[in-house]
């Protein structure tokens, strides 16, 4: 995949050396950052914050990116929030190229083909759905929990379902359900506060295209002689897609996925920005954006701090992206 | 015809599907919709009474059935605001002999309004708002791309390629800001933010939250154009066009652009169905009530009824504007498909 060729045509690839370039610089940022700014990022400094009129001072020796409305270091506050923010779309992303790949690799296999589903599973599933239905929850993760460990014990023929179709509307329904509206719902069915359950959001809702790629991947790969070969030579299903069809979709995974990290920068802000995302005080980047617009004015770098971090966030993660599809799977750039 | 059929009817799961998560998630969300309404001062016996009138009491799968049962049925003629109970929520949209045909999605526990009235009052917003958007985002788009492949590799294509990914990367709310700023507060053009309340206001407010949606998708439409482009440039009918002394102009036109239609036509036809859910950022930026601040504002209130029928609406049009252009590309060309991912405005 990324073997001294690869390297070599990322290398020549003006946007994937300067996406890497930004990628780095951010990180970094994001690292050392809360260390070298002299405050915290939740302290309010009023000797030293505080100008005239009592408007926050702008950049200058005390706070180099100015301070905010409750005179706070912006330039401490923007590196806690790039901390936050980076980490919460890699594992957003993690967890999203890991749903993503497994529902795709198992839908584009399966394709055409009915699956005999476990009369456990099928029966713990339905009746979880039922109980559910009625309002009751505990009974509902009771029952599927039980199907399903069940039907793993014992692995008994049932029902034959066409997983693959199964699967793909679901894929599409979700597609067709407004997705802020979804990350929203599912954020507040988690109590929407902490960054864990924000990654957690972000990664339930943003694994549908992966899967879609991945499954037209699959199909292409599952037809291919050495697969044949693997399962002539008796390998299992299970086998066969981790160590053949894995290992040969993964190009196109972290091409998606890279840029699917800046998707889930945006995703992340927005959120902040709309007032849902990680509660306050904790920064975050949106929520800079949302807090300073009104005095921007005033007050513009309160306004430019986190816009230019967020746009160049996505931007390099965007080019990176680009970088590795060029250096990857040169036949699609 | 037998294959037309079939998508109908996966259009119809995928868009049943969508409501039901939709209710499912009404259903499991933390939080008492009746305390909501009633507010914080409400004694308990007063939100026991509500819950019963939102039919809350009852078991989430009676309230299922009951929704659906309710989406389309026959009803008095003229629905009366304090009549019957049963069709409180009801709008009669076909008379037929002494009864009617009505379409319910409830009513708004908020707004104590039909739900079908509220929507039909914001979706011609949110329809200008997706059309006027498109519009800038297609002309924009369309020259850039152009432009970029007629230049190939000279700097300006180099420019316009780096600016579209600049722009795929800006989210919208930097966009609204950005041009807030210059055209509102710098310039003083353009109202900030708002609605408006004669048609000259609305199409002034119109003006900034389209150039936003324009001006992000364009970069996605730049790069379309561009690689489709250059690979129509390079065919034999272009060498030919030339070989017989049309102009440069003419040749771009009528021998590319043109061809390059198809693949355009659909992007369009797409994002068509993902703006007429409402942009919900940008229309909450520039507080233009359309349907997706409508369904923000109902998801942060627990506005159950409301958020179901956003999503109804919006489900209904990306499955819609997805099968039209299934069916016009096939027509058009059998061979290729456009993948799209969710994209957040």
């Amino acid at each position: 995949m990324l073997d001294s060729r690869a390297f070599g045509r990322f290398a020549r690839s003006p946007s994937g050396v300067a996406g890497a370039a930004i990628v780095a610089a951010l990180i970094t940022f994001a690292l050392l950052g809360p260390a070298l700014a002299g405050h915290g990022p939740l302290d309010s400094d009023f000797a030293r914050g505080m100008g005239p009129g009592g408007m926050p001072v702008g950049p200058g020796a005390a706070f180099p990116l100015g301070a905010d409305r409750l005179f706070r270091d912006v330039f401490a506050r923007l590196a806690t929030a790039g901390r936050l923010s980076l980490l919460i779309a890699t594992a957003a992303t993690l967890i999203a190229a890991a749903l993503g790949a497994f529902v795709g690799i198992v839908s584009g296999w399966y394709e055409g083909a009915r699956v005999p589903v476990p009369w456990p599973a099928a029966i713990g599933v339905a009746t979880g759905l039922g109980a559910l239905g009625l309002g009751q929850r505990g009974v509902a993760a009771i029952a599927a929990g039980a199907g399903l460990a069940a039907a793993i014990w014992r692995r008994s023929p049932g029902p034959r379902v066409d997983l693959d179709a199964l699967l793909m509307r679901l894929v599409d329904a979700m597609l067709a359900f407004p997705f802020l509206l979804l990350v929203m719902a599912v954020g507040a069915a988690l109590d929407r506060t902490s960054a864990l359950t924000m990654l957690v959001t972000l990664g339930a809702t943003g694994w549908l295209g992966i899967a879609r790629l991945l499954r037209a991947k699959t199909m292409q790969v599952r037809a291919l002689d050495y697969v044949e070969a693997s399962r002539a030579l008796g390998q299992s299903t299970g086998q066969i897609m981790l160590r053949h069809v894995l290992p040969n979709v993964a190009g196109p995974l972290i091409v998606t996925a890279t840029v699917q990290v800046a998707q889930m920068i945006v995703a992340d802000s927005v959120l902040s920005y709309l007032g849902v995302g990680i509660s306050p005080p904790t920064p975050t980047w949106g929520r800079m954006l949302l807090e300073g617009q009104d005095y921007y004015l005033a007050a513009p770098w309160l306004v430019a701090a986190p816009g230019l971090a967020i746009l160049l966030a996505v931007w390099g993660f965007n080019m990176l992206g680009e970088g590795l599809r060029d250096a990857i799977d040169p036949r699609e750039a | 015809m037998n294959r037309f059929a079939r998508r109908l009817a996966w259009s119809a799961v995928v868009v049943w599907a969508a409501v039901s998560v939709a209710f499912a998630l009404n259903t499991l969300l933390p939080g008492d919709p009746a305390r909501m309404v009633s507010g914080p001062q409400a004694r308990p016996a007063d939100v026991a009474r509500i819950r019963e009138q939102l039919g809350l009491d009852r078991a989430p799968l009676v309230q299922y059935a009951r929704f659906w049962r309710r989406l389309v049925h026959l009803g008095p003629r003229v629905v009366e605001r304090d009549g019957a109970p049963e069709h409180a929520g009801c709008v009669a949209v076909l008379p037929l002999g002494p009864s009617a045909v009505h379409v319910s999605l409830g009513k708004s526990f908020q707004m104590r309004q039909p739900v079908v009235e509220i929507i039909a009052v914001r979706l011609p917003r949110t329809l200008a708002l997706a059309v006027a958007g498109l519009l800038v985002q297609l002309s924009l788009g369309v020259a850039a791309g152009t432009f970029a492949a007629v230049r190939r590799g000279a700097w300006i294509d180099r420019a316009l390629v780096g600016t579209s990914l600049l722009g795929v990367s800006a989210p919208t709310f930097l966009i609204a800001l950005l041009l807030q700023y210059v055209f509102s507060r710098q310039l003083r053009w353009l109202p900030l933010d708002g609605f408006g309340s004669t048609l000259a206001d609305h199409a002034r407010c119109l003006v900034l939250p389209a150039l936003t949606l324009g001006i992000y998708g364009a970069a996605f439409y730049t790069r379309l154009v561009r690689d489709e482009m250059l690979v129509l440039l390079r065919q034999d009918w272009v060498r030919t066009a030339y070989a017989k002394g049309l102009p440069r102009w003419q040749v771009v036109v009528r021998h590319g652009l043109r061809n390059a239609a198809v693949p355009v036509v659909t992007a369009l036809g797409l994002d068509f169905g993902s703006l007429m859910g409402g942009a919900i950022v940008t229309e909450t930026v520039f507080r233009w009530p359309g349907l997706g601040e409508l369904s923000v504002r109902a998801m942060l209130d627990r506005d159950g009824p409301v958020v179901c029928g956003c999503v109804v609406v919006t489900a209904v049009a990306i499955v819609a504007t997805n099968l039209a252009v299934d069916l016009v590309y096939a027509r058009l060309d059998p061979r290729v498909t456009v993948p799209r991912a969710p994209r957040t405005r």
